[in-house]
């Protein structure tokens, strides 16, 4: 888990009171709309933020952001010639559920053909870092991440020492990303279970 | 398909030797203030750099060089053999504290000199299982640098000679070791199938079945490797206290500590030793580590976040795909300072100079020990203890907890503390020995 690299605290007010003026002064020559809404609406967006403005994000690693413990990936990679097509027909046979059970890392996954099929936007939501388990990917599931991404032009293979700036090449952090829960994948479901069980004690209380 | 053979008389020795027992040395680290008399240095100190075949000087006493980034450009190696070293290597360890998670109490503002500087360019290490055999290694290697202008020494740390073989915390350590094939060790029972030498030694294939990435020249890299260095103080008084404040008689104080770890002090395995130490078991390399998991899967036995079980997860089942085998490391921890002491209680005990020369390698030892710090020390959402953090070596925060499973209620223990702080660490390279001579023979 890599540290914090920004501030904690909040922001003091002046600093905030400058971003205001500063989105007031980008939405003055935003349609009426707009600026109806912003007058309307911004300060109780505000006030929502206030006593969080010290959950910035930071960086997930080489590259992507993370908040608090779940990091977002988000690539866009052209597809190889016939790779649109395969990789639908894969999608469908495994309802879109790569080997995410078995990484356990994964919140979810996102698979979107863009501009006629001729890029994928790929985006997931996962645990810790980026760095920390590519490795393991190329000696336990190598097959599952060559069917999946030699579907996409330059793809050199997961055993190849490229292929860490094969993905950081076709990959763009998030402006920004918001995370309702800080849980893992693990914690949320040690969670469910610990939930069940309690129930079930407290409905043998109840009677 | 057949393991390739090492090239053992390129490979330094300390790579695959095992540190004897009982265990001296010396580590120096030293500074290279002009490039022409550094390498003469390194060609003097050459021919007594002991290979993995056998002994140079007399049986059971070898020398160990290593050279941080700073020190290979000290020494004049071209810049394009320079850039083709990984990122993290080449800003020194104190450049990595984000990755290693090396902040508070751990931040390389706060560590000892002349770490963390840049200043340290070579590391030597004398190892001996005798202390006369000891001082003798030392004497030659001494003999290089004395009245050797150009290269300065800035620590010379002697380590080993505790009675038992006992770290600082009073525990016998570096008993589990990974088994490399091809290295012509036999596998000590509970060491599991060797693992593909490559991930530990540069230019043989790894688990993958490539090669791992290499610097350049090829001369310099292959039979090399990649060395960590990570010097602990341990709080001996937080860690007494910590056992008196949670045990309350010595039996219930041992025990604590053996679930701290995941073996008595003694060395025996709870696995093996579930209720009552056993010395004699954890004496024997044969019987000591010839153990797994398999019937303790909720962590009754052997709690799940205890040091061991973190440092090497066996057969657990952790909640992500993880290949045990690609974050091993070769350990060479070398204790320093005086005893253990069971009855220092106070803050002044805890600053008591005496600790780990932690020594650790692999052909990509920062990309390891960078992700052990961040997903099996300082976290424990892979084992299943989330918001736990390594009890030995772990950067603990306030009221951290340290659980320990059991039926029917686990049992949590409250305001565990850093025992061991890091006061400094360094990465080295650790060449052939062509790859020595090749950069001792370098010209300006």
């Amino acid at each position: 888990m890599a540290t914090q690299t920004q501030s904690t605290g909040s922001k003091p007010d002046q600093a905030v009171e400058n971003m205001v003026q500063e989105v007031r002064q980008l939405y003055a020559d935003a349609p009426q709309l707009a600026k109806t809404a912003l007058e309307n609406g911004l300060p109780d967006l505000i006030s929502q933020v206030a006593g969080a403005r010290g959950s910035q994000t930071q960086t997930a690693g080489r590259v992507g952001i993370r908040q608090g413990k779940v990091s977002e990936l988000t690539v866009i990679a052209p597809f190889a010639p016939g790779g649109a097509r395969r990789l639908r027909a894969l999608l469908r046979l495994l309802n879109g559920k790569f080997d995410a059970d078995k990484v356990g890392t994964v919140h979810d996954m996102r698979f979107v053909f863009l501009d006629n099929d001729t890029k994928l936007l790929f985006a997931t939501a996962y645990d810790g870092d980026w760095d920390p388990y590519i490795d393991d990917f190329a000696t336990k599931i190598p097959d599952s991440m060559d069917i999946l991404f030699a579907n996409f032009e330059g793809w050199p293979g997961i055993r190849s020492p490229k292929v860490k700036d094969w993905i950081v090449k076709h990959q763009i952090p998030a402006e920004s990303w918001y995370v309702a829960n800080d849980l893992t994948v693990a914690e949320t479901r040690r969670m469910t279970r610990v939930g069940k069980v309690l129930d079930e004690f407290l409905d043998k209380l109840g009677g | 398909m057949n393991a390739p053979l090492l090239e053992l008389h390129e490979i330094q020795a300390t790579i695959l030797r095992q540190r004897p027992a009982p265990y001296f040395g010396t580590h120096v680290l030293l500074r290279v203030d002009d490039a022409q008399m550094g390498r003469a240095f390194l060609r003097r100190l050459s021919p007594y750099v002991d290979s993995a075949t056998g002994w140079r000087i007399e049986a059971n006493a070898w020398l160990a060089v290593g050279i941080t980034y700073a020190g290979l450009e000290a020494l004049g190696v071209p810049s394009d053999s320079l850039q083709s070293f990984p990122e993290a290597f080449r800003g020194g360890m104190a450049a990595r504290a984000r990755q290693l998670g090396d902040e508070g109490l751990n931040d390389p503002q706060l560590w000892d000199a002349p770490f963390g500087k840049g200043h340290i360019h070579i590391g030597v290490s004398a190892f001996s299982d005798s202390e006369e055999k000891h001082r003798r290694a030392l004497a030659i290697a001494r003999k290089q640098y004395e009245g050797f202008t150009g290269v300065s020494v800035l620590v010379m740390q002697d380590f080993g000679a505790q009675p038992g073989d006992r770290n600082s915390l009073g525990y016998k350590d570096g008993i589990d070791q990974p088994a490399i094939e091809g290295s012509g060790d036999e596998p000590l029972p509970g060491q599991g199938s060797p693992i593909k030498a490559g991930e530990f030694i540069l230019g043989y294939p790894g688990e993958a079945g490539v090669l791992l990435p290499m610097p350049r020249p090829n001369i310099l890299a292959r039979n090399g490797t990649f060395v960590g260095l990570r010097k602990y103080q341990s709080r001996v008084g937080a860690f007494n206290r910590f056992l008196r404040a949670n045990g309350r008689t010595e039996e219930d104080r041992e025990l604590l500590a053996a679930k701290l770890v995941g073996r008595w002090r003694s060395g025996a395995p709870l696995t093996l030793a579930p209720e009552v130490q056993d010395p004699v078991l954890g004496a024997d390399p044969r019987r000591n580590n010839d153990f797994n998991y398999a019937n303790d899967p909720l962590g009754r036995q052997v709690p799940l976040g205890c040091h061991i079980r973190r440092m090497n997860p066996r057969d657990t089942t952790l909640t992500r795909l993880t290949d045990v085998n690609i974050h091993r490391l070769i350990r060479r921890g070398t204790t320093y300072g005086p005893p253990y002491d069971p009855n220092a209680l106070s803050t002044e005990d805890d600053e008591v100079p005496r600790g780990s020369y932690f020594l650790f390698a692999s052909a990509k030892a920062m990309a390891t020990i960078e992700f052990l710090q961040q997903e099996w020390i300082n976290d424990g959402d892979f084992i299943g203890a989330s918001g736990e953090r390594d009890p030995i070596i772990g950067l603990q925060k306030e009221d951290a907890t340290f659980t320990i499973p059991k039926d029917p209620v686990r049992r949590r223990l409250h305001g565990i503390e850093t025992f061991n702080v890091l006061r400094g660490g360094e990465y080295f390279f650790m060449p052939s020995l062509s790859g020595l001579t090749w950069i001792a023979s370098l010209s300006d």
